[in-house]
Parts: structure tokens; C-alpha cells; sequence
């Protein structure tokens, strides 16, 4: 073991660190994450001028950066947090009042930052295969190398694929963490009112666990003022989605789907702060539907080809491939599964009714626990509706190294693009590493599918 | 009996027991072209150019927060159905500006030769895209979620008109459906309710009947397997009971400890 990776791991195994060593070792990538976007932040607000969409970009990064912020003063001070997903219903967080940190945030929200791709390789340094998803193995090498701030509690995750539950042991058996209470709900297989019902059952039990070692609690008045406000955000999600609806498409891969999610549900969910950005995203896609505008604002620009991209953005190389996507072919991401679909707005009536449907929410409708959670039928089921609703011309399933979970429905998915008469394109890649298959070659692959579909 | 059969009947039923002042029925057996010919807007593919934005939305119909339902129910027997009949329950369109209405929409198809193997295909007949002017479909997926907007609406759109709609492209996009009716509930939640749990158990059913189709095809959308039929359940077994094993020695080991400490402690 010669790398810097290794070097940590034997250090952290050989002498443990005290407590404030720990916290400043986890705070330390925390806080290079924290300057990555806030350099972002300072750069999009140089470009506020140039379009509406930069304040959208400056607003995001204010609630993300504002959210690292509170963790590090949770850390540093001592005070509870959470480390847990997007779909653990981060309502009942906020209404607890408890801050919490999604435990794939820097794959999920900051694969495009430069340090990634010496993480990637330190992962495999420290011993992890590379068949196992990148956005898996990251967590697992920050959590390995002590580079995760340590949570009060944390809430794992046992769906949707075969990576999930080897983070939750991870989580259950390092050195550091193996005394932070964990509590993951059970996922059932089906999706019909008994599933429902067993999943919110395990929702209130999550909220228990939660109170028992936080001591944060919520009243029922607290939580419906929360959900309310997030009905709100995720009813504006949907009147933009329907912009998206028109041709040309009001925007293109730099703002949508991607976005919406983080804002819905990776910081503070249920926060009048993402309302606003929310409305204010909506206001300018009426703009530009009403001018007709398209993704790209230029006279000799035209949008020929809609594409539903069924999977993450390719954010690890986003900037090299999408935007010659646009320019070369008029190619435009319309909508992806992180932007896909409204979710269950939640019913205020009681507290049954809210648990009722925050698991329908976090068990059925978010993404990716929607698709590859349970039976094959809605990899099929929703690419017949996208691609009717929004006039898609190509489904792309980009096959992600580490959604094996697809890979096994890759068939139904071709069939059914058959069946509509749509052109399915499976490319093979890492979303998060260009080395697994190189941006050119997913260029080539790309520029010949559309020329052999007669489609460029 | 088909698997359908009884749910179009539970329909009926349903229809009976709320017939009264809030109900109207109207029955169209016109030709596809007569019935095209006699509705104040255009269908077909393209029909509505771009979407209607909620500036200029006469009703919406079906949010999730007021009330939603939808089914596709089909069967062979087409004696079953009454075809051309449009039941409305509720209000109808002209009288609800600028109201969010909860909407049930239950539509009911025979034909003789439909089987299971186009169970899939039916479904993507609730899926309206562009084929009706100022009738837009919201991209949901578990509800049916609509805006009529306000420039039909001044020409009479009423529910009258969106089924005569419906049933013209029906009938023109698939020539083996020969019989269609449909309901359309918007008098109140809890009616709607109503229609979804008499429904409910169809969904289900599509799922069973999906699988099948898919299975013929040589896909599996589902795992028939569970630990009862793995023959490594023995293997899991053991793990799991080393694993046991391996629990109990440490918490024995852990209360010898604490023992000590308390003894010394004394």
C-alpha cells in the first residue's frame, strides 16, 4: 500500500484518532466540497446577466451551500444531524428540525468536481471492486477513510439495487461508525395498498428511532405545515414539467430534471426557500414557452431531436457530451428519470394520512426506487408514457455500469420502444468515470445511432 | 367470463346507484366520421399544437388533492357494453371556470378479438397526447390529471364532446374495438373514492395480466422466486445462524466485562 488512501486506512486502523482529530479528518473533504461550490456559486453570479437561469443556478447553490454550512457547525459543535437519501422522507426531518446530509451527496450533487476521479481510483486503491457502482463505492471509500461527517443517526438505504444494502453494511460494521444508531426501512417488493401501508408503518417507526437518539420530535401541526409547503414545491415541479412538454422544449440538459430533484429533496424539504426557486424556474420557462424559445436562445440554432435520457445525468463528463449533443445534432435531454413524473402530493387531512402518503412518495414515485424497486413494469410503463407525453423522438438508456437492476430489463425496454416505434439507444458507461467508456466513444456511438436511425 | 367482466358490471352498478338529477347520459352510435363531424373541435394526431399553461386554463380536472381516478377496462363480450353511452355524474365543464373538479374517468371497450396479449396496448389508449384540441392530459402517472383550456371551452367543450372524442379516435386508432363507453364522475371526492375502490383490485389484475403477456414474449417483469425455492437457502441458513452464534459469544463477552468492571469498581 503505497497511496495516500491506503496510508489513512492503516493510520486509522493502527491509532484511533480522538474526537476532534475524527471530526476535523471528516470536515476536511466536507469543506473541499463546500469551496468547490462556493467557487461555482461566485461564477454563476458573474453570469446572472447573461439569462435568468444563472439566478437559478446562484439560488440552488445558496440553499446547498447554506446546508453544508449547518452540518459543519452540527459537527464542530456538537449538535444532532442525520446522514441519510433523498427518499427517507426528508419532511420528517425538517419538521423535527433536524439538519441531514445525503450520504451519496458528492456523486449525487458534485460529480462534476475535479477531485472525483482521485477518489474513484483511491476507492479501488483501498480494495473496492470496479464492477460496483461508482456512486456506491464513493461513499464507501469517504466512510472507509474516516472522510464523512459522523451523524447522530443514520438512515440507510435497502433499495433498489444490489450496492445499497453493501453501503448500509459498511455503515453498520467501520470502526467509526459502527456506534451510530442506524435504522433502515424495509422495502416491500410490491407496490399495492399493503406495501403502502408496511412501508409507512416502517416510516413511523424511522421517525421513533430518530426521537429515541436525537431527542427531536415533531408536532402534527409542524408536519402538515412542512408537507403543505412541499406540495407546493412539487406541485410548481409539475407545472414545469408540462413546459417541458412543448416543442422546442424551453430548456435543455443545464436546467431541469437534475436541479428539481436536489432542490425537492436533498436539502431542506418543505422549505419556502425551494418554493421560491421553484416559482421562479416557472416563470421563466413560461417565458421562453410563450417566445418560443428553445434550449439554445440562437436564431441558427433549431431543436431536431427529443430525447428521454432514463437515468442520472452523466454529471462525471456532462459538460464534454451534452452540450455537443445540443450544437451538432439540435439534440435535446426533454426529460430524464430524475425529472420524471409528479410525485404523490401528500394528503394533510391526519397523521395517518401524511405517512400514508410520504411512503407512497418515497416507496413509488422517487426516482430510481420507482423504476428498479420491485417488478420490471415500470421501466416499460414509463417510457410508454414520456414518450407519448413529451414527443420524444429517442430513449436513450445510457446502462450505467452499476445499474445491474436495468441492465436485466434492457430487453423489456428495447420491445417496448419497438412496440411505439421509437428508437432505443443502450450505450454502457460510467455516469460518473469517462474512463469506463471514453466521452469519444460515446460520441461515435451517438452520432452513428442518429445517422443510422436517419434521425441527423 | 373474462377478467375484466365483473368490474364493467361493478361499473354499472355503480352508474345505477348514483342515477338522479346529477346524473346525465347521452348515447352516440354515429359513425366514426359523423361523430368527428358533430363535435366543435379538431382530433387526431396533432390536433393540439403546444400545451395549455395554467394562465389559460378554463377547469382542471383530476389533481391529485381533489380526487382522481382512471381505469381501461375491456372485454370481448361486448354485449356488455353500452356503446356510444356517456354518463357524466357531477358538474359539467361549462359551469366550473376556473374550479379544479375531482375527476373519475372509467372507460370501457369490447371488441371480439382482444386477448391479453393487448392488455399493454389498450392502456396506452387512456394516453391522449395531442390528439385532442385544448384537452391536455397532465404527465402523471398513477391518476388522471387534465386542463381543458379556455379558448374550447368557448366553443362548448363539454364532457359530451371529450367522450364523442374519445370514442372517435378510439374506434379510428383500433378497428378490433367495436363497442366504447365511458364515465366521467366529477360530482364530488368522495364519489370518485368511491368509483376507485370498485374498482381497485383491476389494477392488480393488469399487473397478473402483463406479467403473463410479457412471459410469452420470453421476459420476466417479475422474480418467482423467494428463499423458499433458492437452493442455497441451506448456505443462507448457516450464515445466518453463525452469525447468531457469533453475537451471543460477544454480548457474553461484553457482560463478563462489564462484570468485572463493576466488581473492581465496588
Amino acid at each position: 500500500m503505497t497511496t495516500e488512501a491506503n496510508t489513512a486506512v492503516e493510520e486509522q486502523e493502527a491509532k484511533p484518532l480522538t474526537t476532534e482529530e475524527a471530526k476535523e479528518r471528516a470536515l476536511a473533504r466536507y469543506k473541499v466540497e463546500r469551496d468547490y461550490f462556493t467557487e461555482n456559486r461566485e461564477a454563476a453570479k458573474l453570469m446572472v446577466e447573461i439569462g435568468p437561469e444563472w439566478q437559478l443556478q446562484v439560488q440552488l447553490l445558496d440553499i446547498m451551500l447554506d446546508a453544508k454550512e449547518v452540518i459543519i457547525d452540527c459537527v464542530e459543535n456538537d449538535k444532532p444531524f442525520i446522514a441519510g437519501y433523498f427518499c427517507n422522507a426528508p419532511e420528517l426531518f425538517h419538521a423535527m428540525d433536524l439538519p441531514w446530509y445525503m450520504i451519496m451527496e458528492t456523486p449525487f450533487l458534485a460529480a462534476s468536481a475535479p477531485y472525483l476521479e482521485g477518489d474513484t481510483d483511491a476507492s479501488v486503491e483501498i480494495g473496492m471492486s470496479q464492477d460496483l457502482c461508482t456512486a456506491i463505492r464513493l461513499p464507501i471509500y469517504y466512510i472507509e477513510t474516516g472522510q464523512m461527517p459522523l451523524p447522530t443517526v443514520a438512515i440507510g438505504l435497502l433499495t433498489p439495487c444490489d450496492g445499497t444494502p453493501m453501503l448500509e453494511q459498511v455503515i453498520q460494521h467501520n470502526s467509526a461508525w459502527k456506534d451510530v444508531p442506524i435504522y433502515s426501512c424495509d422495502p416491500p417488493y410490491t407496490s399495492d395498498e399493503r406495501a403502502v401501508n408496511y412501508y409507512a408503518e416502517e416510516l413511523h417507526r424511522m421517525a421513533d428511532h430518530i426521537t429515541e437518539h436525537t431527542k427531536h420530535t415533531y408536532s402534527v401541526d409542524r408536519l402538515r405545515e412542512v408537507c403543505e409547503e412541499s406540495n407546493k414545491t412539487y406541485s410548481l415541479w409539475q407545472e414545469y414539467n408540462e413546459l417541458r412538454r412543448n416543442v422546442p422544449c424551453p430548456h435543455g440538459w443545464e436546467i431541469g430534471g437534475a436541479q428539481a430533484f436536489a432542490i425537492s429533496q436533498c436539502f431542506v424539504a418543505g422549505d419556502p426557500r425551494c418554493t421560491a426557486w421553484f416559482e421562479k424556474l416557472l416563470e421563466v420557462g413560461e417565458e421562453r414557452v410563450a417566445k418560443g424559445i428553445g434550449a439554445i436562445d440562437r436564431p441558427d440554432w433549431e431543436e431536431k431531436i427529443r430525447i428521454f435520457w432514463f437515468d442520472i445525468m452523466p454529471y462525471g463528463w456532462v459538460f464534454e457530451f451534452m452540450p455537443w449533443m445540443e450544437e451538432e445534432f439540435g439534440a435535446v435531454v426533454v426529460m430524464d428519470m430524475f425529472g420524471n413524473f409528479p410525485y404523490t402530493m401528500i394528503d394533510t387531512t391526519s397523521e395517518e394520512t401524511m405517512y400514508h402518503s410520504l411512503a407512497k412518495r418515497n416507496l413509488l414515485d422517487a426516482p430510481m426506487i420507482r423504476q428498479a424497486r420491485g417488478t420490471a413494469e415500470n421501466f416499460a410503463g414509463d417510457i410508454r408514457r414520456i414518450v407519448e407525453d413529451y414527443k420524444i423522438d429517442v430513449v436513450v438508456w445510457p446502462g450505467h455500469m452499476g445499474h445491474k437492476d436495468g441492465a436485466a430489463t434492457v430487453g423489456i425496454m428495447r420491445d417496448t420502444c419497438r412496440d411505439l416505434g421509437v428508437p432505443f439507444l443502450h450505450v454502457g458507461l460510467d455516469l460518473y468515470d469517462k474512463r469506463y467508456t471514453s466521452v469519444e466513444e460515446v460520441k461515435e456511438q451517438t452520432a452513428d445511432f442518429f445517422r443510422g436511425m436517419g434521425l441527423a | 367470463m373474462a377478467a375484466f367482466d365483473g368490474y364493467i358490471k361493478a361499473t354499472h352498478d355503480f352508474i345505477q346507484s348514483m342515477q338522479g338529477d346529477n346524473c346525465t347520459q347521452t348515447v352516440h352510435r354515429d359513425t366514426v366520421d359523423e361523430l368527428r363531424a358533430s363535435i366543435p373541435i379538431k382530433i387526431g394526431k396533432g390536433a393540439m399544437q403546444g400545451i395549455i399553461m395554467r394562465g389559460n386554463t378554463f377547469v382542471e380536472l383530476g389533481n391529485p388533492l381533489a380526487g382522481s381516478t382512471s381505469h381501461l377496462l375491456w372485454t370481448e363480450n361486448c354485449s356488455l357494453i353500452q356503446d356510444g353511452r356517456i354518463t357524466l355524474i357531477g358538474p359539467d365543464i361549462d359551469t366550473a371556470e376556473g374550479q379544479s373538479l375531482p375527476f373519475g374517468q372509467i372507460l370501457m371497450v369490447g371488441g371480439e378479438a382482444l386477448k391479453n396479449q393487448d392488455h399493454e396496448q389498450l392502456q396506452q389508449i387512456n394516453i391522449i397526447g395531442d390528439q385532442i384540441e385544448g384537452y391536455m392530459l397532465r404527465s402523471s402517472a398513477e391518476n388522471i390529471w387534465a386542463r381543458v383550456s379556455r379558448d374550447v371551452a368557448s366553443r362548448e367543450f363539454t364532457f359530451e364532446t371529450l367522450g364523442k372524442a374519445m370514442i372517435a379516435l378510439i374506434k379510428s386508432n383500433r378497428p378490433d374495438i367495436t363497442s366504447v363507453e365511458i364515465l366521467f364522475v366529477t360530482s364530488g371526492k368522495k364519489d370518485v373514492e368511491e368509483l376507485a375502490d370498485s374498482v381497485s383490485s383491476a389494477k392488480s389484475l393488469g399487473s397478473d395480466i402483463l406479467k403473463e403477456a410479457w412471459k410469452e414474449r420470453g421476459y420476466d417483469v417479475d422474480c418467482d422466486f423467494d428463499c423458499s425455492t433458492c437452493h442455497d437457502e441451506e448456505v443462507c441458513d448457516d450464515i445466518r445462524d453463525t452469525i447468531v452464534q457469533i453475537k451471543q459469544k460477544e454480548r457474553s463477552e461484553n457482560a463478563a466485562e462489564e462484570d468485572i468492571i463493576a466488581t473492581s469498581n465496588k
